[in-house]
């Protein structure tokens, strides 16, 4: 059967994946519209990064003694003028100095900045998209559980539109600790019924009523409380760990590349002269 | 296929991932093609529940005589949530309803969300009029007409395909239709121009398999009838689900109103296929035949109540018959074999655009009525005699069910040069003041169009909700005034109401579970589920273990 399915998935034409080309600034715009999504701009943002920012905020951006660039709600929803005059003037009454870089290297490094918040699909790939394919339905064996535009299984969230609803630091993260963050809805569970059976699975929902329960079976149980005996919360997802030693690190960084590219639609871009857009959390 | 033997050869992928592919198997229960030609019993499987759209339930759990002690089971909340025209379908203890670009999958013993697939990134936000099923896919349109194939137990996407743009002035709100292994899906936009067509997609792969225009191109027969000005242009939209005779196997598809709306004078002739009830050969998008209702229509009465496939005696014959209320205020009935016009009566009382329909199926017109500059009134509404609310028909009492209107408006119009996609329709109509517009479910002879009974309703007259009809005897349907409410199938006698407190704009379904029978209606904002009262037996909190997590670096392999 698994050779069956691997061939299978040969046979069919490769997916509608996107190039992730996106139209390039032009001479006389502003220099936001010039930086802020030109790869080259923030490739160069990542090398002044590391140089002057890494030591507070961490070598990716993930935050140390200066607050993470990822998650942090103030720089996403920043504009790139702010992100700009923070970087360039320091920030009144916290430890973020002003810098004496000059402008070009500033909007190199808020574009940088801005990049660490965008979807992976909107991020300079890590690898070989085509590559990562093979790995995510040959080696890595991800097909058994995710699926992609309808090819692979149940268990596991979708990923056809992983590129565009994830960062590349999120993809690379749930790849090689997948126990660290959990998808809402994907709760791993061992469940045990009153009638003696024994169903693992993710809890897509619960609460003391009723469970819904996707199993390892490729079954939906939708069980009223009253059935269930008792339930063990597992701390581990059933994703395979491991996979940091399991695959090189050409292969993850090609498997990022490919999930990077899966997107539905392509997600709107920012207006890079204009205020970014109010998050839901507000 | 291979065995278990095989995975233990690939012990380096581990033993978990050899109880994986167990997913990767087929699943065996699904919908069916066969399913759907049963109608709706436990399951309510199509917009209309049935391919006849008689929206007639056999369940009958829930009678005329207990219909009174029915009590809330659950309320599913849908955020953001706007102007809710979903209509539930419902299969093997699931229930799909749409929203704006998203399906919710609800466990229907709880009203628990068990998935949400949500198209992220599409810009527009049009209404949405529900999902499809066929086989593990769960179908629906976007607002921006993509048509999305999604797996029914996980939401996952399996393919997706644009079949309109907004650049050419489409949006989409329709519920597709499936019909054996395809999947048929209209579009919306015809009050400010577009070109309105049907077509017909593989339910396996969503390639196009044919589109049929409801505006003929240029050349093709009944092109002539429009003129030169707006035949690109001219709407004839295809927003509402069609109904299916699998054995004449034709589709019978409403279409929409003429562009722009509410003048003419730059669509001279019947403007085909507007207005019209269009037969189709599933199989090719052939044309049967087709009827319409209002020529060259100027009040925006377009026939998208979808019409209702009865096999009954017609003047002493057994004929196959197709019957419509339509916007325009005449119910029809017409052979649905040929598409012959056999009789029109009027079924409001608020009606003077028209004498009568002669032998031809075609309007008597009342000079005067048509829209001008300065107003002038018309009856129906532009709203219509009836609309998109669901009639239904019950087979034991031999009454068609049809929520109606009484109502007139002031009409008027613009001769301004018609301007597609901005929002032009040629100007509207707008309530008289101290109207006395009502809507009323009315009971009628399906044969005769007689009235045998009618429940007023009260109300400002905006809602869109309509019918259900139960082997129960009960007829459950959405009132003007925010309420569910149940009728005696035989008389109009109210047997039970609830006030949900939103307004209407879709209908009620039903279904069963576990031997209880249900009733849903959707809201503006939420889904309402019905049962008959039982007293909640207590619920034992359930053990539960909280495994801590290792350390990190000690994941299990």
């Amino acid at each position: 059967m698994r050779y069956l399915l691997l061939s299978l998935i040969v046979a069919v034409p490769l997916f509608a994946q996107h190039d992730g080309r996106r139209s390039q600034p032009a001479a006389g715009d502003s220099p936001a519209a010039r930086y802020m999504h030109d790869p080259a701009a923030i490739g160069q943002g990542r090398t002044q990064f590391g140089n002057v920012c890494s030591g507070c905020h961490g070598p990716n951006g993930e935050g140390g003694r200066g607050p993470s660039l990822i998650d942090a709600s103030n720089t996403r929803r920043a504009s790139s003028a702010e992100l700009f005059s923070w970087i360039q003037k320091g920030i009144p009454g916290t430890d973020m100095p002003p810098s004496p870089l000059p402008d070009e290297s500033i909007w190199q490094l808020a574009a940088f900045v801005r990049n660490l918040s965008a979807p992976a699909f909107d991020q300079p790939l890590p690898g070989d998209a085509a590559a990562g394919r093979e790995v995510f339905f040959g080696k890595a064996g991800c097909a058994k559980c995710h699926m992609i535009r309808g090819q692979g299984g149940l268990l596991g969230p979708d990923l056809s539109d992983a590129g565009a609803s994830r960062k590349q630091v999120q993809l690379r993260e749930a790849i090689v600790d997948p126990s660290k963050r959990i998808s809402d809805g994907f709760t791993p569970v061992v469940v045990k019924l009153r009638n003696g059976k024994q169903i693992d699975g993710v809890a897509r929902n619960f609460n003391n009523y009723s469970m819904q329960l996707m199993g390892t079976d490729g079954e939906l149980h939708l069980l009223p409380k009253a059935s269930i005996e008792g339930v063990v919360y597992r701390a581990e997802s059933w994703m395979p760990a491991g996979y940091a030693s399991r695959l090189t690190a050409t292969d993850i960084d090609d498997l990022v590349a490919f999930l990077s590219r899966q997107v539905i639609r392509e997600p709107a871009r920012e207006d890079p002269d204009g205020p970014r857009r109010e998050n839901e959390d507000n | 296929m291979k065995t278990t033997s095989q995975c233990v050869t690939l012990r380096s992928l581990t033993a978990l991932l050899c109880g994986a592919l167990a997913l990767a198997a087929p699943i065996a229960a699904q919908v069916r093609y066969e399913d759907l030609l049963d109608g709706p019993g436990e399951n309510w499987l199509t917009y209309t529940g049935d391919y006849a759209a008689q929206r007639h339930s056999p369940l009958k759990q829930i009678t005329r005589e207990n219909a009174g002690s029915m009590v809330p089971q659950w309320t599913y909340h849908v955020e953001d949530a706007r102007r809710l025209s979903t209509m539930p379908i419902v299969y093997d203890g699931l229930m799909y309803v749409t929203n704006s670009n998203e399906v919710h999958a609800i466990d229907v013993r709880s009203g628990r969300r068990v998935w949400l697939h949500r198209q992220e990134h599409v810009e527009m936000r049009r209404q949405s009029r529900g999902a499809a099923i066929l086989g593990d896919k769960v179908f629906f349109a976007t607002s921006d007409c993509h048509l999305v194939a999604i797996h029914r137990k996980t939401g996952a996407l399996i393919w997706e395909r644009e079949y309109a743009h907004p650049d050419q002035g489409y949006h989409c709100t329709v519920a597709p239709l499936p019909v054996k292994d395809r999947i048929l899906a209209g579009v919306s936009g015809g009050d400010s121009g577009m070109r309105g067509f049907l077509a017909a997609f593989s339910a396996e792969t969503g390639e196009e398999l044919w589109r049929f225009w409801t505006i003929p191109g240029k050349g093709e027969p009944g092109a002539d009838s429009w003129g030169e000005k707006t035949l690109a242009w001219g709407g004839a939209g295809t927003w509402m689900p069609g109904t299916f005779d699998p054995e004449l196997n034709l589709i019978y598809w409403p279409t929409g109103n003429p562009w722009p709306d509410f003048y003419g004078g730059d669509r001279p002739g019947d403007n085909l296929y507007s207005d019209s009830l269009i037969a189709l050969n599933p199989d090719n998008g052939e044309l049967k035949w087709y009827f319409q209702f209002t020529p060259h229509d100027v009040w925006d009465w377009d026939a998208q109540e979808f019409p209702v496939l009865l096999d009954l005696p017609f003047k002493g014959r057994p004929r196959k018959l197709v019957v419509h209320a339509n916007r325009n205020g005449f119910y029809y009935v017409l052979d649905r074999v040929s598409g012959e016009f056999l009789q029109a009566t009027p079924f409001v009382d608020k009606l003077n655009w028209a004498e009568g329909i002669d032998a031809k199926g075609r309007p008597i017109l009342i000079p005067g009525r048509e829209p001008r500059p300065e107003g002038v009134e018309a009856c129906p509404t532009v709203r219509g005699a009836s609309n998109w609310m669901s009639p239904s028909y019950n087979p034991e009492t031999g009454l068609l069910y049809v929520v109606t209107l009484e109502g007139c408006d002031i009409y008027t119009s613009s001769s301004k040069e018609p301007e597609p996609m901005v929002g032009f329709a040629g100007t509207g109509g707008e309530r008289p003041p101290r109207d006395g517009n009502r809507f009323y479910l009315r009971a009628l002879n399906p044969t005769t169009g007689e009235r045998v009974w009618e429940y007023p309703m009260t109300g400002p007259t905006t809602m869109w909700a309509g019918t259900l009809s139960t082997a129960g005897g009960v007829v459950f349907f959405g009132d003007d005034d925010n309420h569910i409410v149940a009728v005696d199938a035989r008389n109009g006698q109210h047997l039970w109401h609830y006030n949900v407190g939103q307004a209407l704009f879709s209908s009620p379904i039903t279904f069963s579970v576990d031997g209880k029978q249900y009733v849903t209606l959707t809201t503006q904002t939420d889904i309402f589920t019905f049962g008959l009262f039982e007293p909640v037996k207590p619920v034992p909190l359930v053990t539960e273990k909280h495994e801590p997590l290792a350390p990190s670096g000690s994941g299990s392999q």
